[in-house]
C-alpha cells in the first residue's frame, strides 16, 4: 500500500501544486503539502491501510542525501573567492541572526515538549530557522527582471546559507543524541571528522569510477548507489549523513574539475521530485489538532527567525561595508523557506527519543513555510523593489538599445 | 577513408582560444562565425586542453533569463569567470592517422555529440596540437550520401 501511496501522493502533489499555481497564483508547495494532508492517517491514508508514517524514514534519509550532495557540491573554491567578502559576511550574519534569535526566543519560553527538555527543542528549531529556499527567490527575481547589487548578493547568499544551515542542523543532531557535555564533544568530533573522511573517500571513488562510464544513466547510477551507500554506513557508524553527502559533493567537483557538469545534472533533474516528496511527505504528518493547540508557537517561530536574520543579515553587511541598498534589505528578501527546512524536520521523525517533538516540528515549519511561502514573496518582493532593482534586467537590455 | 583524406575533403575552420579568454570574447569568436559550434582551449603549446560549446557558453551569459536555478547555476550566474573556469578538460581527440570508420564506432562518438553537445570533433599530432577539426555536419552529409549511392547502385 505504501507504494500506491507514494504514486497517489506524487501525481496529486504535482496537480494540486499546478492548479493552485495556475488558478489562485499560490506557490506549488501549498498545493504539495495539501496532497499530502489530504492522504494522512486520520483522512484517506487510513482508508488505504496506511495507519503510520515509519516507512517514509529511508525515503527522506536517502533524498535529504541526493539535497545535501547537491548543496555540496554547489560552489567551487575559486568560486566562493569570488563571491566576495560581502556576501560571505552577510550570509554568516543572516544565520547567525536566525539560529540565535530562535535559539533564545524558545529557550526563554521554556517549552517543553514530552520527550525532550525545552534547550532541546530550541536547538532543533534555530539550526532549522537558518535554511532558505532559493526556488521562490529566484522564481521572483525572474519574474521582476531583477537586478542590480543586492540581487547579485542575494543569489550569492541564498546558494550558499543552506551548506551553514546544513553543518548547524548536523552538529546540532549530534550534540543532542550525547547525554551529556563531556560525551558530546568526542561524538561531535567523531560525527564530523567521519562524516568528512568518508565523503572525500566516496568523492574520489565516484569522480575515478564515472571517467569509465560514457552514459550519463551510469553516471546517474554510480552517484545514488553512492549517496545510498554513505547514508547507510552513516546510519551504521554512527556519523553525520548529512555532512558526509554534503562532503561527498565538495569532493567529487573539486576533483571533477571543470568536468562536473556530467556528476550533478543527473541528481539536479530529481531535485523537484525531491521537494514534491518532502512537502507532500510532512503534509502527511500534518495534524490540525497540534497546529491549532500550538498557534502561538508557530507565529513566534515566524516572527523569530525573521526578525533574526533581518538584523544578522544587516549587521554581516554591515560588517563587510557593503552598501545601504544591500544591508537594509538582505535579510527582508530571504524570508521563503522551503524543502530544506522541511526535509530536516521529516529526518527527525527517525531519531530515536524524539517522536513528539518531532511530530511538533514538522507541524511547525509546514506551517511556517506556507506563510514564509506566501508573505516571504511579498517581502521578497518589496525589498527588491525599495532596492529599486525591479525591472533593472528589462532597463539596461532597453538602454543598450537606444545606444 | 583516413582523417588526413577527410580533412582535404571536408576541409572546417577550427575555432580556438586561451584558456584566459573571457566568456564574452568566446562568444563573438562563435557568434563571427556562422558554421562555429565549439570553441578548443590552446594551452600555451598550441595544445587542445579543453572544449567550450555554444550551447554552454549561451546558457552561461544568458542566465537570467532562466525561471529557475539549480544551487551550481546560481554560483556560476554571479561568478562568471574565464573560458578556462566552465571549459570541459576531457576533450576526446582523434589520431590524424586514424581510420574514419574506426573513428565512429570506437570512440563513441555519437554518445559524446548527444551528451557533451560536441559538434566538432578536433583533429590532433603526436605532441596534441590541433590539426583541424572533424565537423557533424560533414559526417552526417557524407553518411546521407553515401546511402543515396548505395541505394542508386542497388537499383
Amino acid at each position: 500500500m505504501e507504494i500506491l501511496l507514494i504514486g497517489l501522493l506524487m501525481i496529486s502533489g504535482l496537480t494540486l501544486g499546478m492548479l493552485g499555481s495556475y488558478l489562485f497564483h499560490v506557490p506549488r508547495v501549498v498545493g504539495y503539502i495539501l496532497a499530502g494532508i489530504m492522504f494522512a492517517p486520520d483522512f484517506l491514508g487510513g482508508a488505504l491501510g496506511v495507519e503510520t508514517t515509519e516507512w517514509t524514514r529511508p525515503i527522506v534519509a536517502v533524498t535529504l542525501g541526493v539535497i545535501a550532495y547537491l548543496i555540496g557540491g554547489a560552489a567551487t573554491i575559486s568560486q566562493l573567492r569570488q563571491l566576495g567578502w560581502t556576501i560571505a559576511s552577510a550570509t554568516l550574519g543572516k544565520v547567525t541572526g536566525s539560529f540565535v534569535a530562535v535559539l533564545i526566543g524558545f529557550s526563554l519560553l521554556d517549552v517543553a515538549v514530552a520527550d525532550v527538555p525545552a534547550w532541546t527543542l530550541a536547538l532543533l528549531l534555530a539550526a532549522i530557522a537558518t535554511t532558505t529556499a532559493p526556488a521562490a527567490i529566484v522564481a521572483i527575481i525572474h519574474q521582476y527582471r531583477a537586478r542590480g547589487p543586492l540581487t547579485t548578493a542575494l543569489l550569492g547568499m541564498v546558494a550558499l546559507d543552506d551548506v551553514l544551515a546544513l553543518v548547524i542542523f548536523s552538529l546540532v543532531l549530534a550534540a543532542i543524541d550525547s547525554s551529556s557535555f563531556t560525551t558530546a564533544i568526542p561524538a561531535i568530533i567523531w560525527e564530523i571528522f567521519a562524516a568528512i573522511g568518508f565523503g572525500v573517500a566516496g568523492g574520489y571513488v565516484i569522480e575515478r569510477s564515472a571517467r569509465y562510464l560514457p552514459e550519463q544513466e551510469l553516471k546517474l547510477a554510480v552517484l545514488l548507489g553512492g549517496i545510498i551507500l554513505l547514508t547507510g554506513l552513516a546510519e551504521a557508524w554512527d556519523f553525520s549523513p548529512l555532512l558526509a553527502a554534503m562532503a561527498l559533493g565538495f569532493s567529487v567537483r573539486l576533483f571533477a574539475g571543470s568536468h562536473s557538469e556530467p556528476l550533478f545534472r543527473p541528481l539536479e533533474q530529481l531535485q523537484e521530485v525531491v521537494f514534491i516528496l518532502f512537502f507532500t511527505l510532512a503534509g502527511l504528518h500534518f495534524s490540525l489538532t497540534v497546529v491549532l493547540s500550538h498557534a502561538g508557537l508557530i507565529v513566534l517561530y515566524f516572527l523569530l527567525r525573521a526578525g533574526g536574520q533581518v538584523v544578522g543579515a544587516m549587521l554581516g553587511a554591515r560588517l563587510a561595508g557593503a552598501p545601504r541598498v544591500i544591508s537594509h534589505n538582505v535579510g527582508l528578501v530571504m524570508l521563503p523557506q522551503g524543502g530544506v527546512a522541511i526535509g530536516m524536520a521529516l529526518m527527525l521523525t527517525s531519531v530515536p527519543h524524539l517522536e513528539d517533538s518531532a511530530l511538533l516540528i514538522v507541524n511547525i515549519v509546514t506551517a511556517t513555510t506556507l506563510l514564509t511561502e506566501t508573505f516571504g514573496a511579498v517581502a521578497t518582493h518589496f525589498g527588491l523593489a525599495r532596492a529599486g532593482e525591479l525591472g533593472q534586467a528589462a532597463e539596461a537590455s532597453e538602454k543598450k538599445e537606444i545606444t | 577513408m583516413k582523417i588526413s583524406e577527410w580533412l582535404k575533403t571536408y576541409p572546417a575552420n577550427a575555432l580556438t582560444a586561451a584558456g584566459e579568454c573571457s566568456l564574452e570574447d568566446a562568444a563573438r569568436m562563435l557568434l563571427d562565425d556562422p558554421e562555429g559550434r565549439d570553441l578548443f582551449v590552446l594551452d600555451a603549446e598550441g595544445r587542445v586542453c579543453g572544449h567550450l560549446g555554444f550551447w554552454h557558453v549561451a546558457t552561461l551569459l544568458l542566465a537570467e533569463l532562466r525561471p529557475t536555478h539549480s544551487l551550481r547555476q546560481l554560483i556560476e550566474r554571479i561568478t562568471i569567470g574565464s573560458v578556462a573556469d566552465h571549459m570541459d578538460d576531457q576533450v576526446m581527440c582523434v589520431g590524424i592517422d586514424e581510420d574514419i570508420e574506426d573513428l565512429l564506432y570506437q570512440h563513441d562518438l555519437f554518445q559524446q555529440h548527444v551528451e557533451r553537445r560536441v559538434e566538432d570533433i578536433p583533429v590532433v599530432d603526436e605532441q596534441h596540437r590541433l590539426l583541424g577539426v572533424i565537423r557533424l555536419s560533414d559526417l552526417l552529409r557524407d553518411a546521407i550520401n553515401n546511402a543515396a549511392n548505395k541505394a542508386e547502385h542497388t537499383d
